[in-house]
């Protein structure tokens, strides 16, 4: 059935750079659909206040609902008049910035916890591992919508916990690293020289895994516009100063049998966006993984 | 054996103990009286302080956490405030909607995902699996509402073959499971795929195609002995996960389960519901992995005679 099967002269070092040229190529793919989708997503939100759209937050009662491509609304407009597509882009605005700061955090704080476990070992890494393992069985949705059912919906609050319920990945992955970085000899070295633990982790073994442990700040960050969303989509999300996807999907599904729009167009947009993080650091980190495999 | 289990055990409660506390922390933190919660905006001065010492709200903080924990253990999680009857029953009559639905989605996941991911392992790196690949990762990033809408409009609005909301028959099953099963099939399969690749390059199997062990041999018996592990811990993980709520699904759906139960309850400020409804989750999905882990030693010996320290 696959070509293992059959006898054949080709050597097994032609098979295996056939392979790694393959996958190169495919990573290659990836990188490049990944980087303009999100480019696709990403650069109409930035540029969303200098566009020539209609303001977001104007409503109209007498252009309720417009289908796409009708007066000026490139993709129509919503119950209350409002341009969809100025809407979609300034709710953009508030779910990336949620995203970038929530994985911002929780990058911090999984760095610090994730190498502190996997360098001094011991006590504080069977502490900090049994919080991690603890956190991952919680029910994670609903102790969210729990905190920002009890705290308000404000943009801090849902920033915070997104990156609660982030930080264990990063923790896991550093911790990882760290533990293979200790046993490299320039560690003992340093050591050896005298100089305190703290600042072996911190000038020295940090700076030599971040380049690998941050490859996971884009797939956390697709992660994390994915939990806002459905956060805002259950009327957890930040309402102010404008609501984001979620939100918009879960007011236009009323009208799902007359006006598709409301819902396709901000979904695409939540789709792409995510596809396009995902594909690149997807891309990146096989790229990442091969170049590491041919130097050992 | 015993040690392991035994242990097991343990881990688990403990967890259960931390869920608890965390949410009695919660809603003791929360700003906000549960006393003007309770008793209403236009309540005296007197009416809340009989409200306090009703619900012993004046007590210090580690005794109300006493009195949380005993009532706990006697299966009393109050009366919810919305509903009128104990929280916890309230929760246990949704539970089997919420079962059922994560039960059907893991059953359709596993049965697609584990052949897939295989596939995928077994063409590592052609043109056919980067495509496969792609896809299985736009999987992972559709968000599950908008999925759920987008089916809803197509299979009950457009072409109406299927219910469109509820559980009045079996057929309002398929679109919820179908919508959780698109995301978990992506992740699974490529779950799937990674370990059996892993499992493929590893000398053992070197050994067992020297021996003439047949290719679907070496795939499905060898490799996905080495794999079956990781990968029924995995969709340990996912049903688990579901039991806590495909709650977004619910919602979509209209889904009588505990998801779109508890977010009616977070809408009303229902506090004993939401505690019952967190409690009893975790509980069942902990259970589920303890379920899993201790399938452990029947796939790995090594389990069995206690040589690995499985975390």
């Amino acid at each position: 059935m696959s070509v293992i099967d059959r006898p054949s002269a080709v050597t097994a070092q032609q098979l295996a750079a056939a392979g790694s040229t393959r996958r190169r190529r495919g990573s290659r793919l990836k990188i490049w659909i990944g980087a303009v989708c999100t480019l696709l997503v990403v650069l109409p939100i930035l540029l969303a206040n200098v566009l020539p759209l209609p303001a977001a937050n104007s409503q109209d009662l007498s252009q309720r609902r417009l289908a796409p491509l009708t007066d000026g609304h490139l993709l129509g407009t919503d119950q209350l008049g409002r341009d969809l597509l100025s809407l979609i882009l300034h709710g953009g605005q508030v779910s990336l910035l949620v995203g970038v700061l929530a994985v911002s955090v929780s990058g911090v704080i999984g760095i610090v916890l994730g190498s502190m476990a996997g360098f001094y070992g011991g006590k504080i890494d069977a502490f900090i591992s049994r919080v991690l393992e603890a956190q991952l069985s919680l029910p994670l949705l609903m102790m969210l919508l729990l905190v920002v059912a009890l705290f308000g919906p404000s943009l801090p609050v849902i920033t915070f916990v997104i990156a609660i319920a982030q930080w264990p990945e990063v923790a896991r992955l550093t911790r990882s690293l760290v533990l293979v970085e200790r046993e490299k000899p320039y560690v003992s070295a340093a050591r050896v020289l005298g100089l305190p633990r703290l600042q072996v982790l911190i000038r020295h073994v940090i700076p030599n895994i971040f380049k690998q442990a941050s490859l996971v700040v884009l797939l956390l960050l697709a992660q994390a516009v994915l939990l806002e969303s459905a956060l805002s989509y259950l009327g957890a999300g930040p309402q102010r100063p404008f609501s984001t996807w979620g939100r918009i999907i879960s007011d236009g599904q009323d009208y799902i049998t007359t006006s598709w729009w409301l819902v396709t167009f901000p979904g695409l947009f939540i789709v792409i966006l995510v596809v396009g993080v995902n594909l690149l650091g997807d891309g990146l980190r096989d790229r990442a993984r091969r170049r590491k495999g041919a130097k050992s | 054996m015993a040690p392991y289990i035994l242990r097991r055990l343990g881990q688990s409660l403990l967890t259960v103990f931390l869920t608890v506390s965390t949410v009695f922390v919660l809603v003791r933190l929360a700003p906000g009286d549960p006393a003007v919660a309770y008793a209403g905006p236009l309540a005296t001065t007197e009416q809340l302080d009989t409200v306090r010492t009703q619900f012993g709200l004046d007590l210090p903080l580690w005794q109300q956490y006493a009195v949380f924990l005993r009532q706990l253990f006697q299966g009393d999680l109050g009366t919810s405030f919305s509903f009128q009857s104990p929280a916890l029953q309230v929760v246990l009559e949704r539970l089997p909607y919420t079962i059922t639905l994560a039960v059907s989605a893991i059953l359709l996941t596993t049965v697609v995902s584990v052949p897939l991911g295989v596939w995928m392992a077994r063409r590592a790196d052609t043109a056919r699996e980067l495509s496969a690949n792609v896809v299985t990762i736009a999987g992972q990033s559709m968000p599950e509402f908008w999925t759920g809408t987008m089916l809803l409009t197509l299979f009950a609005v457009l072409v109406p073959i299927l219910p469109a909301s509820g559980f009045s028959t079996w057929g309002g099953l398929v679109l919820p499971t179908i919508t959780i099963a698109i995301m978990q099939i992506a992740l699974i399969s490529r779950m799937v795929r990674r370990e059996i690749v892993m499992n493929l390059q590893a000398p053992y199997l070197t050994v067992a195609r020297s021996r003439g062990v047949k290719e679907s041999g070496l795939t499905w018996r060898y490799a996905m002995g080495g794999a079956s592990i990781p990968v029924l811990t995995a969709l340990g993980t996912r049903f688990a996960s579901m039991l806590n709520g495909v709650v977004v699904v619910e919602v979509v759906f209209a889904w009588p389960g505990v998801g779109s139960l508890v977010v009616r309850a977070l809408e009303t400020r229902d506090y004993p519901l939401i505690v019952a409804t967190v409690l009893v989750t975790s509980v069942l999905s902990v259970l589920v992995q303890l379920l899993v882990d201790l399938c452990y030693p029947l796939l790995d010996p090594r389990v069995r005679l206690g040589k690995v320290a499985t975390s």
